[in-house]
């Protein structure tokens, strides 16, 4: 039983090709169509999937435990002194006084991040550099920079720049090493340097820092850890690794959702069309049904030719979307939807995307693209199967 | 995370089964109102033609019924990267009161949505339609279920806050008593496997009699219904509380979703559809059992009877199997 079941379904399912591909017009077109609204479905869900993918690889390169002091609800620095206050504290591996903050460039408007560290733990940090050496500790002014905010100094050959203070006086700064582009979302836009250094550009206070990065041994403690500094630091914010990398699913997950309801649009629009083109049967179709039912096709036979046909035109469509975003993302770094995802920076890190596509994605996408289109084309069959043959020929 | 590209695809399969079964359910009406058998009027030609198309959109809904649930679990597999808390799909399912309530609601709709085409199946190969009003007030009482599952997903969604701090299914630091259960309480491994595995040999039993003879009084068949129950339940019990653990090799995770994931080679999917197919065909045989005796019914239901039980008895083998690899190969190797 099971193998005339099997048997009969393969012959309707030849039969639905041939009936498709005698129509290439009207159902090429609707594939087609079909394949542009997987591909830009699809093409969101791969790009947060990578970004994400990506974020999770450049975090483990945070620390785990970020504080910052916030007066008036305001993030404002902190003296480095406040470290002695938490060596009591088991669990903590080291304390790393940070300075940071944004530097607009008026000339090309871009803000570089500018990351000051003490220069014993630049040389322990796990920076790649494409080439050169990182900024030593009693040479003041030097710094690494990206390949990307050498192209936006205009820099060429050169090793010297100059960056504004707050009082409009010169800084001035040696290039010492290129960061790798590997890291490109994470340091695209970052000029490291000596803590000095970065005091001295934003004019802060003789140790003052604006957060300290506390990394802990057993990562399983950090949020007990995390509590004890808030006992002893009330007036501080404290951001935990794991807190920061779920602020990035959210984010990304939030926007993607909102680009994902603007296309929903497009969804429907097809939906109609592909109702209004299963339901418009030519003369010459009815003919079709008719001459198959005078040959003993029951309606669930016919319904079952209109499923296989939807099916057809679904796998091939969602094939063809599919490899069409993955192109888009892996290539052209999801070019169409950066924007709405990254932010709309002077300095946007070019990205280096993979997308690691899961059967998890691949059920997200079919789930909104093939079923509402499969659920709008049954009434139609229905309604194709139940013409009453004899009043057609 | 209503907004949530999973969200927004949950509510979608969601409105589309709405939009199947609302539509089935306007022919069930006209059926339950128009159905006569003996006219030959333009109504009952059109409503013969219509039982078709309602046919065709259940079994829609069942496909449709089967992603939602995958989905669903995936879905809070991946809220679980921003929810507080939460390690795998468990937590996110515990974020909130309406989590494990839509999961079951889901799971059953699968089955009911199955019986549902059992019935239709049986109907149509009798000339006589003998189960069409059963069938049709059955299909009415579905969409009021799905709305009910519909609401509670949408609630989910909607309470379901990255900033809400939830427990996950392995809790490390606890009292002796609870050895790091928090999806089910404490159970003693020895008394619910044997329970498992006495459970599973009488159901092999009863698929082995179903095949042999010709027809079961209707107490067998209640009994047999219930044990079938039974056993789900007990098998999703044994897959989160003792199973699991030794799939990931670790004592204090008990999960029943993540083995579902690709470290674990995606071992869930074979066991939980070889334990669905086989509740099913045991559930089918006796559905098909209570049908037997409706005039133009004996014969179908002696076909399906024979498959659904060779189809159970299979399935249920290489459920147990599957579920207990390596739980013996742990307590016999190592």
């Amino acid at each position: 039983m099971q193998t005339s079941f099997i048997q009969k379904h393969l012959n309707i399912l030849d039969y639905a090709l041939s009936s498709l591909l005698r129509r290439k017009l009207k159902n090429g077109g609707i594939a087609l169509i079909f394949s542009l609204v997987i591909f830009l479905l699809a093409s969101f869900q791969f790009l947060t999937q990578s970004l994400e993918t990506t974020a999770e690889k450049v975090l483990v390169f945070a620390p785990d435990i970020t504080l910052q002091r916030l007066s008036a609800g305001r993030q404002v620095s902190l003296p480095d002194s406040s470290i002695g206050s938490l060596a009591g504290i088991f669990g903590i591996r080291q304390i790393i006084p940070r300075v940071w903050g944004y530097h607009f460039d008026e000339k090309n408007g871009a803000n570089y991040t500018i990351l000051g560290l003490p220069a014993d733990s630049i040389q322990k940090a796990e920076v790649s550099l494409s080439h050169g050496r990182l900024p030593q500790k009693k040479k003041p002014g030097e710094v690494v920079i990206s390949s990307s905010v050498r192209a936006s100094l205009e820099l060429g050959e050169r090793k010297s720049f100059t960056l504004f203070r707050s009082d409009l006086s010169q800084a001035s700064f040696t290039v010492v090493g290129i960061f790798t582009d590997n890291t490109d979302i994470l340091t695209g836009d970052t000029i490291l340097m000596n803590l000095q250094d970065a005091r001295d550009l934003f004019r802060l206070g003789d140790g003052m820092v604006t957060d300290l990065a506390v990394s802990v041994t057993n990562p399983a403690e950090t949020d007990t850890i995390a509590a004890k500094i808030s006992g002893i630091m009330p007036d501080t914010r404290i951001l935990t690794n794991s807190q920061i990398r779920k602020t990035y699913r959210t984010v990304f997950g939030w926007r993607s959702g909102f680009g994902s309801v603007c296309l929903l649009t497009a969804l429907a629009s097809f939906v109609i069309l592909a109702w209004d083109k299963a339901s418009g049967l030519s003369q010459e179709e009815k003919r079709e049904i008719a001459i198959l039912k005078f040959l003993g096709f029951q309606i669930n036979d016919i319904l079952a030719l209109r499923f296989w046909e939807s099916i057809a035109v679904a796998c091939v469509s969602f094939l063809l979307g599919l490899t069409l975003a993955y192109i888009h993302v892996a290539f052209f770094e999801g070019s169409l939807f950066t924007p709405i995802l990254l932010g709309w920076s002077v300095l946007r890190p070019s990205l280096n995307l993979d997308p690691a596509v899961t059967f998890a994605d691949l059920l997200l996408v079919f789930s909104y693209s093939v079923l509402p289109y499969l659920a709008a084309t049954i009434i139609p069959a229905w309604r194709s199967a139940v013409i009453r043959a004899e009043t057609i020929i | 995370m209503l907004f949530n590209t999973w969200g927004l695809a949950l509510s979608i399969i969601s409105l589309c089964a709405l939009f199947l079964i609302a539509t089935a359910s306007r022919t069930a009406i006209r059926v339950l109102r128009f159905w006569d058998p003996n006219s030959d009027s333009s109504t009952q030609i059109e409503l013969e033609s219509e039982i078709w198309l309602s046919s065709t959109l259940v079994m829609y809904g069942l496909g449709f019924q089967i992603i939602s649930l995958l989905l669903f679990v995936l879905a809070a597999d991946h809220f679980s990267g921003m929810i507080i808390g939460a390690m795998c799909a468990t937590g996110s399912f515990l974020a909130n009161s309406y989590g494990i309530p839509v999961l079951l609601i889901k799971i059953a709709g699968v089955f009911i949505y199955g019986i549902w085409i059992i019935l239709h199946q049986l109907d149509i190969q009798s000339e006589h339609y003998p189960l069409i009003k059963i069938k049709y007030w059955y299909l009415v009482a579905i969409l009021p279920y799905l709305l009910l599952e519909i609401i509670l997903q949408t609630r989910y969604l909607a309470e379901l806050s990255p900033e809400i701090i939830t427990s996950c299914c392995a809790v490390f630091f606890g009292g002796k008593e609870q050895l790091g259960q928090n999806l089910l309480g404490t159970y003693s491994t020895t008394g619910l496997m044997a329970g498992f595995y006495s459970v599973a040999a009488v159901l092999c039993g009863l698929c082995l009699y179903q095949l042999s003879a010709k027809k079961l009084s209707a107490p067998i068949n209640i009994g047999a219904g219930l044990t079938w129950i039974l056993f789900f339940i007990l098998s999703l019990v044994v897959i989160t509380v003792v199973v699991s653990s030794y799939i990931y090799a670790m004592p204090y995770h008990h999960c029943p979703f993540c083995i579902l994931k690709a470290e674990y080679h995606g071992l869930g999917y074979p066991i939980f559809l070889t334990l669905f197919l086989a509740v099913f065909s045991g559930i089918s045989h006796i559905i098909a059992g209570f049908c037997n005796n409706l005039p133009g019914l004996a014969a179908p239901v002696r076909k399906l009877q024979t498959l659904s039980a060779r189809c159970a008895l299979a399935m249920l083998c290489i459920f147990v199997l599957l579920s207990s690899y390596h739980f013996w190969a742990y307590i016999l190797f190592t």
